[in-house]
């Protein structure tokens, strides 16, 4: 069978006891280990969403507080960014850098979109009057959903500028003309990192925003 | 997982249709997410359902597709399985565990002193604290009220001393809670002092009673109730020093 790590093992990588790439399996590990970062959050995020449904006797109407207009389309941004990456790490087992460069543009583009929609969104909920969910306090109130909703979906924003910039690294070393397809288990670990981005927000998108329509 | 069966130029190739086609996918699917949204035609179980079904849908293809575990040796699969699976079972656990705070209205909870009078032909049990002539007595034995009030009644065994005159005020508490698994009532006036603590069989919908001789008359604001579930602790009435 062949694969992009097969390619990689037999052309460049280190033959370990596995058969698997050092490299590929620790970022396997972490995100694994990331899995269970995000789950703590999630989890977190749901419980107090629960507890806090209401503030005094007023219920928190985070329908109006949300735009799922602007986070459908920052959905959409974040899925078609996985399929420029996923080309990008086919583009560069293939050996064509033009292609790989291309595609690692396409989806730091998408990416740096998906995150100018967060800081707006962001922006939006702290400084828009009557539309806080600030740290820690709603309408003068303890709150504990404004915290858990930042701490998550910010978290998950770090994640994606993470990702950018390990893209943006290997977008400029494309120009230095060292890239070759030895590099291809790396861009694939680099790749790996972003879908992954993607698909917590694949799970982030319909608990945290969707899910608040259903009652 | 060895050996080349096609040329890896060409099965890069086609993966590029694989790739297009399962984006056209996702993006389908959030779309279907979003106009099932719109709609409002769907009950909230029903939504939450199709949304479950759709985000293991888009997880599992990107997973298993644009991540390469279609393709990679099942060790990579195990490595993320045991993240997932471990972040799935602490969710679980944590939505179970979820605790609230215990919640007491202000009319569930009362304190106020026991005015029963004496009467004659009533049964009495051991215990029992009536109001005769301005005075407090507690029953020291079972027995069935004579005619007229006397301390002295007949036990069965002749005369026995069934009445007992007492130094201070019966008090009726009374508690109504949503849940909890501690509960401690305690008086805030030195002077006249009351401490009961328990733990209550049933946590939830927890409802109690009791009766305390206190040195005097007290009403439930001289008082202070606080209720402890495994993660939160509500007093009412709310200290304003804490």
């Amino acid at each position: 069978m062949s694969d992009p790590a097969t390619h990689a093992i037999e052309h460049h990588e280190p033959v370990t006891s596995t058969g698997i790439p050092s490299k590929k399996i620790l970022m396997w590990a972490f995100l694994g280990s990331d899995c269970m970062f995000f789950g703590t959050l999630i989890s977190t995020h749901l419980i107090y969403r629960k507890i806090s449904a209401t503030v005094g006797s007023t219920t928190v109407d985070i329908r109006n507080i949300f735009d799922i207009e602007l986070t459908s389309f920052s959905t959409f941004i974040l899925l078609a960014s996985s399929l420029f990456m996923a080309l990008a790490v086919s583009a560069i087992h293939k050996g064509n850098l033009k292609s790989t460069r291309w595609m690692l543009l396409g989806t730091i583009i998408f990416g740096s979109i998906f995150l100018a929609c967060q800081v707006y969104e962001f922006t939006h909920f702290v400084t828009h009057e009557g539309h806080e969910l600030t740290l820690s306090h709603y309408q003068d109130q303890d709150h504990v959903f404004g915290s858990t909703f930042y701490v998550l979906t910010g978290t998950h924003g770090t994640h994606v500028a993470i990702g950018v910039f390990w893209l943006l690294g290997w977008l400029v070393y494309s120009f230095t003309g060292k890239m070759s397809t030895a590099d291809a288990m790396d861009i694939e670990c680099c790749g790996l990192y972003w879908h992954f981005v993607d698909i917590v927000w694949i799970i982030i998108f319909p608990v945290v925003y969707l899910m608040e329509y259903a009652f | 997982m060895s050996g080349h069966a096609e040329d890896p130029v060409l099965e890069e190739s086609k993966r590029f249709f694989t790739f297009f086609n399962l984006s056209m996918i996702l993006v389908a699917i959030t779309g279907i997410e979003i106009v099932i949204i719109y709609v409002e035609t769907f009950e909230g179980s029903t939504i939450i359902g199709i949304l479950f079904a759709t985000s293991i849908l888009k997880f599992v293809g990107v997973v298993w597709w644009f991540m390469h575990l279609r393709w990679d040796k099942f060790l990579n699969t195990v490595l993320f399985l045991m993240g997932l699976v471990i972040a799935l079972a602490t969710y679980f656990a944590v939505i179970y565990m979820a605790d609230t705070h215990p919640v007491i209205a202000e009319e569930d909870f009362s304190v106020n002193p026991l005015e029963g009078k004496w009467e004659a032909g009533k049964d009495y049990v051991k215990g029992d604290y009536v109001l005769q002539d301005d005075s407090y007595f507690e029953a020291n034995f079972d027995h069935k009220a004579p005619s007229s009030f006397s301390a002295q009644v007949d036990s069965g065994k002749g005369l026995s001393t069934a009445w007992t005159e007492v130094d201070g005020v019966p008090h009726l508490f009374k508690w109504k809670v949503s849940h909890g698994d501690l509960i401690e009532i305690n008086s805030n006036d030195p002077s006249n002092e009351f401490f009961h603590q328990y733990e209550p069989a049933e946590k939830e919908n927890i409802e109690g009673t009791k009766i305390a001789l206190l040195k005097k008359e007290a009403t439930k604001e001289k008082f202070r109730i606080r209720i402890r579930s495994e993660a939160y602790l509500t007093v009412w009435p709310e200290d304003p020093n804490q």
